[in-house]
């Protein structure tokens, strides 16, 4: 039985013996009346694939002779009706992304750009801390501390953000950024007002920002949350 | 009365032909008759070699023996996505080593993909007297003591550009070696370089080349340094910044944005690591003059973001992570109408969660805004079949496309629908498309809509997609100009590629990993195609001790006269003939 979709189809014919380098490539369309089956070359088990369709398989070859199972095309075309799910094949990546569950290669980003990024960040951090120390400014960062992104997380918005805390030098700096990031999202504008910005430490405890020293607050914010007020 | 070719003067074709440039007018010249073949072989100055191994260089040599530039292409594409090996090959050294020899008067080697020694470095350095040009893309396995090598010896260099290369020991020292009697630097791109240089050496450099017009840094130049850097080469027209972040101090800045303004000639700028947001409006005075912004690097987000790009009105080509947001793209299609090419990059990419509103609505604003976008790559988590024909509609002068929604197989997520007339739209629309990117659930009908519409697609990439070998079959049967094609995870197996075999002779090459096609297949082909090169790369362990009809892991095909290579390592196999 012949394969049929559109206007075009894979041959049907032997490949064993017509495999013959004078031919000057495949005219598919002349053979699709073709009377001889072609084969198949796998038998299924080991293969590791949801195919829906299956083949005609032919005699008389070599191939032939490992009995491979004779199996018959189920014949329908691909339909948009026909698609109600079940061919969809199961994602491999973990719901939480785990690293380890991650797909390798994809998504496809250059993975030299992985590596180079996080030696970047490392070397920035190392470049920003030694010439601020040698400013000998007023900000310390001595104890090498790592990243300081943190997550931030709006109340009623679907998407949680990250922001690099090191970029800012006090509550102020902060807020008025954060309000620029999701004012956007909420047309909030002057009901900014409504919201206080909290956020977890070091112990895990939640808190009112604001009320410690900036410096305090950098060593221990772990993560950041804006809330409504309530009333 | 008729004139033969052979009576044409040789030196009036050859002065003609000096104006034929592509490589492909090249090609289609020396096929017209022997004696156009030998006329042209004698005066080809450049020669592209999309794949090293398709080709020996004594054979190019033989062919070519006045050639002044060679550009050569060695690993498969997926190898920038970790799916090579290490080790896998695409070693340059055999092609320095005869060039070396052959041509003394060599001036540009420019390679991608391929693994260079410091010692391929060093031949270069000491061969070619006059060496203008070195473009290290993507490349790995030499160090900056091959760099030195290159600094202290070439005389006449104009070009350094080491894009996306991975050095080894990063040292800044080897920028010294430029003898102080230097000064015919024009490009100099050192991005890639993890560690600091010496900057006192980078400053004399670049204060004494008065024809360098592109200077791309490496994050460890700080950014309180360059404005000295800037005020030394105010003819530069591509910059790529170093870190972007200092201590907000009111002279620093004033020094920058007053040395930026000295830059009338800047037309590109990149880099901006480490953004400290208090310092972007030192580039404003640019901003209107740029054609180029590169902000792959950059965490920019919200509202600087979209400011800094809105002020760039003469826009052609914008690469941002997805920190602009759909807001931000709305922003720049109402500005930069000038816009070609817009690349859009992941900022999280392996989180479960999206971490900013970036959707197909971003896109299709753009599409809607800039008439004239040709090329594209997207980033994104959702999309919908509504979205690809709205974009497919407006942008007729798309040559590439490339969609990635990050999660594999996603349908469209209104109607649940594979995206397959989404594609179709875009294929049949875009009648230029010469490359193209799929993702997304895809069953075998984008494919037979591929294959139908898109006649001038060159390349193709294809993940987790399709349902058959009739989606692989359709394309490799319909696509007549189809020069690359690259897949993974997708069912397609052995038939297709067996009935497609010929047409696997008109191509560059074929990726396929994690497909279907089995060892005996591989065999097959490798033994009836004899100008092909089938390789099959399998780690765990030869394929014979598996049955064969067990798929391969995975293979890769391509066209070459140069025969079966020698230099493979243990985890790939050749199929050709006796070899088997």
């Amino acid at each position: 039985m012949e394969l049929q979709l559109g206007h075009r189809s894979l041959p049907t014919y032997n490949f064993i013996e017509n495999f013959d380098l004078n031919n000057d490539g495949f005219e598919p369309k002349d053979q699709m009346l073709g009377s001889k089956p072609w084969i198949s070359c796998e038998d299924g088990n080991n293969m590791d694939n949801k195919r829906s369709s299956e083949v005609a398989f032919g005699k008389n070859t070599r191939y032939a002779s490992r009995e491979l199972p004779l199996l018959l095309w189920s014949g329908q075309p691909n339909d948009e009706d026909d698609w109600n799910g079940e061919k969809k094949i199961s994602c491999s990546i973990n719901k939480n992304g785990e690293e380890e569950n991650r797909v390798e290669g994809w998504p496809p980003i250059n993975s030299w750009r992985k590596k180079v990024l996080h030696q970047d960040q490392d070397q920035a951090r190392h470049v920003m801390n030694s010439s601020r120390m040698a400013a000998a400014g007023n900000y310390e960062n001595g104890d090498g501390s790592n990243s300081k992104y943190v997550k931030v997380k709006m109340e009623g918005v679907a998407i949680t953000r990250k922001i690099d805390l090191r970029l800012y030098n006090s509550y102020q700096t902060l807020t008025k950024s954060l309000t620029s990031m999701f004012a956007k999202c909420q047309n909030l504008g002057n009901d900014a007002a409504r919201y206080s910005l909290t956020y977890q430490d070091k112990d895990g405890d939640w808190l009112v920002a604001g009320d410690v020293p900036w410096q305090s607050f950098m060593e221990s914010v772990q993560r950041l949350k804006i809330v409504r007020n309530a009333g | 009365m008729l004139r033969k070719a052979s009576s044409f003067p040789e030196e009036m074709l050859e002065h003609v032909l000096s104006f034929i440039t592509s490589d492909k007018d090249r090609n289609a010249v020396s096929l017209v008759c022997k004696s156009w073949y030998e006329i042209e072989r004698w005066c080809r100055k450049r020669i592209f070699v999309g794949n090293c191994y398709a080709v020996r260089p004594e054979m190019v040599i033989r062919r070519f023996p006045e050639l002044r530039s060679v550009e050569l292409k060695g690993k498969p594409h997926f190898a920038d996505f970790d799916l090579v090996p290490d080790g896998w090959g695409g070693c340059v050294y055999p092609w320095i080593a005869a060039l070396a020899t052959a041509y003394p008067l060599l001036e540009e080697i420019k390679l991608k993909r391929m693994v260079v020694s410091d010692e391929s470095l060093e031949v270069i350095a000491k061969s070619f007297k006059n060496f203008k040009v070195l473009v290290l893309s993507s490349c790995e396995g030499f160090s900056t003591d091959g760099l030195a090598a290159v600094a202290a010896n070439c005389r006449n260099l104009r070009g350094l550009d080491l894009r996306e290369s991975e050095v080894d020991d990063p040292s800044g020292q080897w920028l010294s070696r430029f003898p102080d009697s230097f000064t015919s630097l024009a490009s100099l791109n050192i991005s890639c370089l993890g560690a600091e240089v010496s900057f006192s050496a980078l400053e004399r450099l670049v204060g004494r080349c008065p024809d360098l017009k592109t200077l791309r840094l490496n994050h460890a130049v700080p950014l309180d340094k360059l404005a000295n850097l800037l005020r030394g080469a105010p003819q530069l027209v591509e910059l790529g910044t170093g870190a972007y972040s200092a201590e907000l101090q009111p002279d620093v800045f004033s020094n920058l944005a007053g040395a930026f303004s000295g830059c009338k000639e800047l037309r590109s700028l990149s880099g901006f690591w480490n953004v400290f947001p208090g310092y972007l409006p030192a580039v404003y005075p640019v901003c209107s003059g740029l054609t180029s912004l590169n902000l792959r690097d950059a965490n920019i987000q919200g509202a600087d973001l979209i400011k800094l790009v809105s002020q760039c009105r003469s826009l052609q080509r914008l690469w941002v992570l997805d920190y602009i947001e759909d807001i931000g793209l709305e922003a720049l299609a109402a500005c930069c109408k000038d816009l070609t090419e817009l690349r859009v990059f992941p900022s999280d990419p392996y989180g479960a969660e999206p971490n900013v509103s970036l959707t197909e609505r971003g896109l299709v604003s753009v599409s809607e805004g800039c008439p004239k976008l040709q090329s594209v790559l997207y980033f994104c988590r959702q999309m919908t079949n509504a979205a690809l024909v709205t974009i497919a509609k407006n942008s007729p002068r798309m040559t590439c496309f490339r969609l990635c929604i990050i999660e594999p197989r996603a349908p469209d997520y209104q109607t649940l629908q594979p995206l397959d007339l989404g594609f179709g739209a875009i294929v049949e629309n875009y009648k230029d498309l010469r490359r193209l990117s799929l993702s997304g659930l895809l069953t075998d009908r984008v494919f037979e809509y591929i294959g139908t519409y898109a006649k001038k697609l060159e390349m193709l990439s294809v993940a987790f997609a399709g349902d058959s070998d009739l989606g692989l079959h359709h394309v490799l049967s319909g696509c007549e100009k189809l020069c690359k094609l690259e897949i993974r995870d997708c069912p397609f197996g052995d038939n297709a590629l067996l009935a497609n075999a010929a047409k696997l002779e008109t191509m560059r090459s074929l990726w396929m990993s994690s497909c279907s096609v089995s060892f005996r297949a591989c065999k097959l082909l490798g033994q009836k195609m004899p100008r092909l090169n089938v390789e099959v790369i399998d780690e765990r362990g030869p394929p014979d001790l598996r049955p064969e009809n067990c798929p391969v892991e995975k293979l890769y095909i391509y066209r070459t006269i140069a025969g079966p290579r020698f230099d493979m390592p243990g985890f790939v196999w050749t199929m050709n003939g006796d070899s088997v």
